[in-house]
């Protein structure tokens, strides 16, 4: 009884909800970026690209840098480290059991984890405190640059691992052998045949790094400093402090534009080279 | 095997990195003094947490009760989807194929910024509800990805049996396909009690005043620097933690067999 | 004992005839397309109330989806299909008096065989002492009385499908379809399944819609059999018509294997005609058919009515048709041999069985020799005009 009646019942709950609570409110904020900014906050209906006069403004054409440099540094750490960590647990004996491993970190909350960084890192924190016992000088480790990118590869380090072993595990191991088998050394039949094979893995571990990483509020809020606001700082403060929502919905979708745009890429990336070449 | 310890090696180093900073609270946690230098063993932080915190168990509760609403109602919705993508064809189909994979995909701050913006418009008063709206919105998708997996290994021939043997649609919903799609949707629904537990920046966005959450309320306390009862309180939540994903992995193997 | 379970009781729940008066389908031009393929072309014929009615075909001829189309879960393009007098072409398969076996069989993983045979039952509300009842015969049908309560992951291929019947017939449908049942059961238990399927049609007495591609299946039990290729029906007819008298050289090739010979009518007689043919010279062959002469035709002869012989026989008239040829191939199979025999340009096959009647048959034939075949007019089937 595949009847187009059925369907829409079953879709109808969803289609709606979405659709409220999700399409409506992203394309206000699309129109909100086009009208001018209301006297006491809010907006005024009236046509008006102020809102995107940020990009004239230095200071948050350095926020934009600030938040694409740190996401790909971010992003690339994440996943070099993510390689190798998800490859010893797909080939281990024990996958099952480290997998359990490195999950338990992330179920804890995402704000406690920022958060045990702060009294290690911290100026009067345990990483301080031990180079004063070893006669050394104390170093700024926190509301930096170095902290935002440190926590960042903290937070989204299983986001990473796990798409990865969930590649690596369908790999057929035996492709090496045949790789070296027919000449090849160890360091190229890894780069040959391993790392093409597992690309739609590096992909999705790519995509669920650098996008959130992209959106960071929190990170950056509690550990960052003056050379490490990002873009969500300052959408939040363009909303709640200066109440300048037709500039906060501009760089909102900037932002959503720029993850698109990310998306498409890596989706075209993954469809132009399936097979992966020799 | 010189990659196989190169990976081990990266893997503890991982390990260590990943823990040592959780370690670290839990010791803190017993530490009598305020500051990172020992002071003696103590529970006065765990006495302070359990005895004089009466805001945070208050926004622990709103916690709850927003995750568990809004976790059953974003399954039943989700689930229902997951039957119209997998099963039917519709006008809209492709439609709503894209609107549930891009809230997956897109940053939170751009749903918690453009629900704020949405409700200020319309001039709904921020509240517990809103925040019910909020994490109902984005635990859909999830629970529509991980139901639809199932339905993809889902014998569809049990279905037609049904409607063959004289169900009707209905009958054939609540005796047949629901039973059998128990531990998608189960799995959907733990999933999404632990997303809503979890999230802060949504919450953080849609908000309205003296209505808090865990999460907002630990911001809070890590922004005034009240640090030694957050400690007590990262160890409670990390204990906790554990102590769920056991159980659930328990009832999970339960179900299986 | 609180009730009969004997085959008797059945008979009294079954009024044979009324149910076999109700139980006949007809279809009417049905059509349908796929993508722009089209899949029934204009299918018409009728199956009659209580057959055992056999839909056979290779893949792609279109038997599954006329099979789904009767069950209800295809719509037809065109056309109409009629059960007993009701149209029943739109009305949606939980509407209709017919179940359906399933090739997988589909039985619900999470009931009991038990609660599955009971389901039909449970939708229709009926009261919980009379399922009981009604669950307990039908597992005696089956004979799967003592796994009621297992459930279909802790039964074997055969034990499902036997559930699936049982709960199939506890509706008491008018008409059983079943779709390629044994498929997916190896080869001795698909024979014992087979003729289960026998006794359970013998016992019920209602409607049974059969589709299988394998056409000893077919033959073995079928009242009738429709012939399908490429979503047209080719024959229909009983199993011995179907063979014996195939429509045309498709049909007499899908059914059994076959011999063809092909040559130009050179003189017509009463009953019989003789062909020309290229590679070996006169053939004589029974009219089934008006042909006249100069017409090319198609004659099928079937390999186990043609003999392959050492020596040359000694019991000849002039009805039968001899030719000398060379053992190009045997195949032993205990029972019999199959002997593959070249007669100037043409590979005939013959089937010998290993029963010593006469002298020639206690010779050994082997690879290589020269032997001869021969075949009595009569046995030869004439297909069709070319």
């Amino acid at each position: 009884m595949k009847n187009q009646r059925n369907g829409l019942v079953y879709s109808a709950p969803i289609t709606l909800w979405l659709t409220l609570l999700f399409v409506a409110p992203t394309l206000i904020v699309i129109i909100y970026s086009f009208l001018k900014k209301g006297i006491y906050g809010g907006v005024e209906w009236i046509f008006s690209i102020d809102g995107y006069n940020f990009f004239k403004s230095s200071y948050f054409l350095k926020v934009v840098w600030n938040t694409v440099e740190i996401s790909v540094v971010v992003t690339f750490l994440t996943v070099l480290i993510a390689i190798p960590v998800a490859l010893y647990i797909a080939t281990s004996k024990y996958k099952n059991f480290l997998l359990f491993l490195i999950i338990i970190p992330f179920w804890t909350n995402f704000l406690i984890r920022i958060y045990s960084w702060i009294s290690l890192l911290g100026n009067n924190g345990l990483l301080n405190n031990l180079l004063i016992k070893f006669g050394l000088e104390p170093h700024q480790f926190i509301y930096n640059k170095f902290a935002v990118i440190l926590v960042s590869i903290y937070a989204y380090l299983p986001y990473a691992i796990l798409p990865l072993y969930s590649a690596i595990e369908k790999f057929d191991f035996a492709i090496i052998d045949a790789a070296r088998d027919l000449g090849a050394s160890k360091m190229k039949a890894y780069m040959k045949t391993f790392l093409p094979n597992i690309k739609p893995g590096i992909i999705t571990a790519t995509l669920f790094t650098f996008i959130p990483a992209l959106g960071s509020y929190a990170i950056p809020k509690l550990v960052g400093g003056n050379d490490s606001q990002m873009l969500g700082n300052v959408i939040a403060r363009e909303l709640t402090i200066t109440r300048d929502w037709p500039k906060a919905a501009a760089i909102s979708t900037i932002l959503t534009i720029i993850t698109v745009i990310f998306i498409i890429v890596l989706s075209k990336y993954d469809k132009d080279h399936k097979g992966g070449k020799v | 095997m010189n990659k196989k310890k190169f990976s081990m090696n990266i893997f503890i180093l991982t390990l260590v990195f990943l823990y040592l900073p959780l370690v670290v609270l839990i010791v803190q946690s017993f530490n009598s003094g305020k500051g990172v230098s020992w002071d003696g063993f103590s529970l006065k932080w765990y006495d302070e947490l359990f005895n004089h915190s009466a805001r945070l168990w208050t926004s622990f509760k709103y916690s709850i009760l927003i995750a568990v609403t809004s976790s059953i109602i974003s399954t039943a919705i989700g689930t229902l989807g997951a039957i119209s993508l997998q099963w039917y064809s519709f006008k809209h189909k492709k439609y709503l194929q894209v609107i549930s994979y891009l809230p997956l995909v897109l940053p939170d701050i751009i749903m918690g910024v453009s629900l704020l913006i949405l409700f200020t418009s319309i001039k709904f008063k921020l509240g517990l509800f809103s925040i019910f709206l909020a994490h109902t919105t984005f635990n859909i998708p999830f629970v529509l990805f991980i139901v639809l997996s199932r339905l993809h290994d889902f014998d569809y021939s049990i279905v037609e049996a049904a409607y063959d043997l004289g169900a009707t649609e209905k009958e054939t919903l609540t005796k047949v396909v629901l039973p059998n799609l128990m531990p998608g949707i189960i799995s959907g629904l733990l999933m999404s009690i632990t997303l809503s537990l979890d999230d802060f920046v949504i919450t953080f966005f849609v908000a309205g005043p003296g209505s808090s959450t865990l999460p907002l309320h630990i911001y809070s306390m890590i922004k005034f620097g009240v640090s030694p009862v957050i400690n007590a309180l990262s160890v409670i939540l990390i204990a906790g933690t554990i102590a769920l994903a056991m159980s659930t992995k328990k009832i999970q193997k339960y179900m299986v067999s | 004992m609180y009730f009969d379970v004997s085959i008797d009781t059945f008979k009294i729940y079954i009024v044979r005839s009324g149910i076999m008066k109700q139980g006949n389908i007809k279809i009417d031009s049905i059509s349908k397309s796929f993508d722009g393929v089209e899949v029934l072309k204009n299918i018409s014929f009728e199956i009659k109330g209580g057959e055992f009615f056999s839909i056979l075909g290779g893949s792609g001829c279109g038997k599954t989806t006329l099979l789904r189309m009767i069950a209800g879960f295809i719509e037809a393009d065109k056309g109409a299909i009629y059960l007993g007098k009701k149209d029943i072409t739109h009305l949606s398969p939980n509407k209709r008096d017919v179940n359906t076996i399933f090739q997988t069989y589909a039985l619900f993983p999470h009931l009991t065989i038990y609660e599955n045979i009971a389901f039909p039952l449970r939708l229709k509300k009926v009261k919980e002492a009379e399922i009981d009842r009604e669950v307990k015969k039908y597992l005696e049908l089956v004979k799967l009385s003592e796994h009621a309560n297992k459930y279909s992951s802790q039964l074997s291929g055969g034990q499902k499908q036997r559930v699936a019947i049982a709960r199939a017939l506890i509706n008491k449908p008018k008409v059983l379809l079943l779709d390629e049942p044994l498929s997916a059961l190896d080869a001795k238990l698909r024979q014992h399944m087979l003729i289960e399927l026998d006794n359970i049609h013998e016992e019920v007495g209602i409607t049974f819609v059969f589709v299988t591609h394998d056409q000893q299946e077919a033959l073995s039990v079928s009242d009738r059999i429709a012939v399908m290729k490429d979503g047209e029906v080719l024959q229909i007819g009983t199993p011995n018509e179907i063979y014996e008298s195939p429509a045309n050289a498709y049909v007499a090739d899908f059914i059994g294997e076959t011999n063809f010979i092909e040559g130009e009518v050179v003189e017509v007689e009463e009953n019989f005609a003789y062909l020309e043919s290229t590679s070996y010279g006169r053939i004589k062959f029974e009219l089934d058919k008006e042909v006249m002469v100069g017409q090319y035709v198609k004659l099928t002869i079937r390999p186990e009515k043609v003999k392959v012989t050492k020596s040359k026989p000694r019991y000849l008239d002039d009805n039968d048709n001899i030719f000398k040829g060379k053992v190009e191939e045997m195949i032993y199979s205990g029972f019999q041999s199959k002997f593959f025999v070249t007669v100037g340009n043409q590979l005939f096959s013959a089937f010998k069985q290993h029963v010593d009647f006469f002298e020639e048959d206690a010779e050994t034939i082997h690879w290589k020799d020269e032997v001869y075949i021969i075949w009595d007019s009569a046995d030869s089937f004439l297909l069709e005009v070319i």
